[in-house]
């Protein structure tokens, strides 16, 4: 078994979710381009600026008030200092690991080990923890679990697949709009009607397949800032062991039922429900802990 | 002729941008240096600010234990005497030897354990003691970061033009390398 270290993997898992995100940028453009020679580039201008803001706003949206509305979705309360005295000392002391501002400090009441960072800048982000993480990890795999979490914030997740999601969304409405505006003949313009059904036949191709396709490299991306969290997380605490834990006894507890709703799934410290792993937001739990026992 | 001369400009406020931004980079990369020393010093007083607390809680019990409870003291004093941050660390890991002592003897007292207060600040000390690690840590990576960055080229250039000079690790004396083990 070849040791890494975690800064080779840090780094690595950087590169490649900036390389999907490349992926992304590379079908915008390729869209962008058929349909503006299908559809003429002043029809395709308006389309572009129309769906950019569109796309932006809807994101923005939900970017700036996601912590409110995923700590109302689950029924998080605040966890006060003298409470939960661990859990608080815990995040103190990896703040001191990572430089971070300390966050405001979330549970909620769920009997499974999970949790959960969001905010949009180290500033004003939060964690929440399941009270189920807090009662059944030890000290040093709630530290795991923490330090996690606080890698997302550190590793500005929370911004970064809010740009894949206007990229993805901008390319599912150009796609929605073309598709549409072909029942109302547009771009029988200028070009020979034989180069123009290949045009159109590429094009509306391109349109039904991309949205698909990024969607899914967006999962991937997803999956790749978990490995890049995971590694991370080691950084803070130099040492894998909690971590490992963790994901152990999250694995043998998730045959159980599940409460968490599936629109704020890719939140989590893992995948709150079982299925094929390119659909997922997150990666094989099995797959997480062999690479953390690398380091 | 325009062109050229605007060509030069962008050129010129490029370089000077460059200039600007190595000159900031290294004095950010130094105040976070200077901040996680702070750091280490702020939690380092929070553990010596229990001490006197936690004698007064044990000194009724462990009556045969004189000389480690003045062997606490004693170091805190001289931590509180320390002028220097070198100095400080030094006395502070004798004061972080003299209570993991402290709590060892302790064990052997089933009144000191179940007493609630010593119980609490057990938990602080030992909570303290990892956040030291932790900003110990923080500090040998900034330092490392801003190492880093006055040593590759073309950083190594702007740091001899701007006299920023390689920072030296904190050294950590040998026995604190064992994680003191304090279970509850």
């Amino acid at each position: 078994m070849n040791r890494t270290s975690f800064y080779e993997e840090i780094r690595r898992n950087k590169i490649k979710s900036y390389f999907l995100l490349v992926i992304v940028f590379l079908v915008l453009l390729s869209l962008v381009y058929t349909i503006s020679l299908v559809a003429g580039p002043d029809y395709f201008f308006m389309i572009l600026i129309f769906g950019t803001i569109f796309s932006i706003f809807y994101v923005l949206i939900s970017y700036n008030s996601s912590s409110k509305i995923v700590l109302a979705s689950v029924k998080a309360i605040k966890a006060e200092q003298e409470q939960f005295k661990t859990y608080h000392n815990l995040v103190e002391g990896l703040c001191l690991a990572s430089g971070l501002e300390k966050p405001k400090l979330y549970v909620m009441k769920d009997t499974q080990i999970n949790a959960f960072a969001s905010g949009k800048n180290p500033k004003e982000a939060i964690i929440c923890v399941t009270t189920g993480a807090l009662e059944k990890l030890t000290k040093q795999e709630l530290e795991g679990v923490l330090s996690h979490e606080l890698s997302h914030i550190a590793n500005y997740d929370i911004r970064f697949m809010s740009l894949v999601a206007v990229l993805v969304g901008l390319i599912s409405i150009i796609s929605q709009i073309f598709l549409r505006s072909l029942f109302f003949g547009v771009g029988s313009s200028n070009r020979s009607e034989k180069n123009n059904v290949i045009y159109i036949l590429i094009a509306l191709a391109l349109a039904i397949i991309s949205p698909l396709i990024v969607a899914l490299v967006q999962l991937a991306i997803s999956r790749k800032r978990e490995y890049l969290a995971d590694s991370s997380a080691v950084k803070f605490v130099r040492s894998p062991t909690g971590l490992i834990g963790a994901l152990q006894k999250i694995k043998q507890e998730s045959k159980t039922n599940v409460r968490i709703p599936d629109a704020i799934s890719p939140l989590f410290l893992v995948k709150p429900y079982n299925s094929k792993e390119l659909f997922q937001t997150h990666p094989d739990i099995n797959k997480r802990i062999e690479l953390l026992k690398k380091m | 002729m325009t062109s050229l001369l605007i060509s030069l400009i962008i050129a010129g406020v490029l370089l000077l941008l460059t200039f600007f931004g190595y000159y900031n980079k290294f004095i950010v990369l130094t105040q976070r240096i200077k901040n996680s020393k702070a750091q280490i010093n702020v939690q380092l007083k929070k553990r010596s600010d229990l001490i006197p607390n936690l004698v007064n809680i044990v000194k009724g019990y462990m009556k045969h234990e004189k000389s480690l409870l003045t062997e606490v003291t004693k170091a805190r004093t001289s931590f509180l005497n320390a002028k220097n941050f070198e100095e400080k660390v030094k006395v502070g890991s004798e004061l972080q030897h003299s209570l993991k002592n402290l709590f060892a003897v302790a064990e052997n007292y089933p009144e000191v354990k179940a007493n609630q207060s010593f119980v609490e600040l057990q938990r602080e000390v030992s909570a303290i003691e990892d956040k030291i690690a932790y900003s110990r840590q923080y500090y040998n990576d900034s330092i490392m970061t801003y190492n880093n960055s006055i040593e590759v080229i073309p950083g190594k250039w702007f740091a001899s033009l701007y006299h920023f000079k390689k920072e030296n690790y904190f050294e950590i004396p040998e026995e604190e390398k064992i994680n003191p083990v304090i279970e509850f």
